[in-house]
């Protein structure tokens, strides 16, 4: 080697060095995007925190329990908004596959502010109120109560399911996330949701 | 004549009941509708409030501020926030003005606090900074002057190695 070399040499190492003194500035003011991915999660566990023992054959005016859990993996605290729905077998559902919501209106709105990394959960304790007329073959639903709110259901009924033999209804829960760009909440193409037989006095 | 007099009396009492009770009906319709709109707007009011101290929450977590206090205030705001259009919703106006009120003045209070985060934070983050470029200031000025020193040290023992390794010229005398 001779000098011009061991110059250039000397230069690069320099130059190495003073990049390692430099680096705790630039770490402050260059952003280093984190490689996880950002996703939220929506979970719906039965009444002793498990995902077992979801209420299913259900009778009017008696409570159930739900815990209803969101999961914040964004990468900043956000701003969530689960909207409950109640559907019949043939009403609108959200679409896991094509990401739309229900377009059924919400019985109830539950906003949720979420920490980066943590998670969120809510118990949930509901009752349907509902009559069965004989007659139409039909439940005629008039409320819901969920955790002391009652919830007007005048215009939803369900009728019987002659292949499976029961008043089938699905509670589901839809997430939307807030969206500081379009100031609106947008669907966050995530929803959970159980499905429930709504048993009438004559041992339906 | 004192027929007539009772008579017209009796008929003035009768259009003194039906506009009372004519107008005491229209106050309270209007006094409903003033109910309701009040609720309207305090609602509205409040969820406007909301998004504005979620973004001041959100600045302040940007800046390096632990927000997880502020965030559930915000949650206690959004409870009473769904009262207020539960409320609403079951035509109790009155209460739903007062739980969108409840919700306003936590929103507030988490509004000016997360700005006060904000700050705090930022002041933090820029007397670190201060402290990490006088470092790196320090850093880079010993390692370029420690360089010329290494490099000028290198340099003569380089020559000294070249020119020790110079061919020497001997007198051949025998």
């Amino acid at each position: 080697m001779n000098l011009e070399e061991y110059r250039t040499l000397f230069i690069v190492a320099t130059l190495g060095l003073t990049l390692i003194a430099v680096a705790p500035t630039l770490g402050m003011i260059v952003p280093i995007p984190s490689g996880s991915e950002q996703f939220s999660e929506l979970w719906l566990l039965g009444p002793n925190h498990m995902a077992e023992d979801y209420p299913f054959n259900i009778t009017s005016n008696h409570n159930y329990s739900v815990v209803l859990g969101i999961g914040n993996r964004l990468g900043y605290c956000a701003y969530y908004l689960v909207e409950v729905k109640f559907r019949n077998q043939t009403q609108s559902a959200p679409h896991g596959f094509n990401r739309t919501p229900s377009n059924l209106s919400a019985l109830f709105n539950i906003t949720a502010f979420v920490a980066d990394e943590e998670i969120w959960e809510l118990p949930l304790t509901f009752s349907f109120g509902y009559t069965y007329n004989e007659t139409l073959s039909q439940v005629k639903f008039y409320n819901l109560a969920l955790n002391d709110f009652e919830l007007d259901m005048k215009n939803y009924t369900i009728v019987w399911d002659v292949e499976n033999d029961g008043f089938f209804g699905n509670l589901f829960f839809e997430l939307w996330l807030y969206n500081m760009a379009s100031s609106s909440f947008q669907y966050h193409s995530r929803f959970v949701g159980i499905w429930l037989n709504a048993t009438v006095s004559n041992g339906v | 004549m004192t027929k007539l007099t009772v008579k017209s009396a009796s008929k003035l009492l009768v259009l003194l009941i039906v506009l009372i009770s004519s107008t005491s009906i229209f106050m309270s319709k209007a006094s409903a509708s003033n109910l309701e709109d009040t609720a309207t707007a305090s609602i509205e009011t409040a969820e406007n409030a909301l998004v504005s101290a979620y973004q001041a929450v959100l600045e302040a977590e940007q800046a390096g501020a632990n927000v997880s206090g502020l965030l559930a205030r915000l949650n206690v705001a959004g409870g009473y926030l769904a009262n207020a259009h539960i409320w609403y919703e079951l035509g109790d106006f009155d209460n739903a003005t007062r739980f969108a009120n409840l919700s306003y003045d936590v929103e507030e209070e988490v509004r000016n606090e997360a700005y006060e985060l904000k700050n705090e934070a930022h002041g933090l983050w820029v007397s670190d900074l201060w402290l990490r470029m006088t470092i790196s200031i320090v850093g880079v000025i010993c390692v370029v002057f420690l360089g010329f020193l290494a490099w000028g040290a290198f340099k003569r023992r380089y020559h000294k190695r070249i020119l020790g390794m110079r061919p020497k010229v001997v007198s051949d005398e025998s």
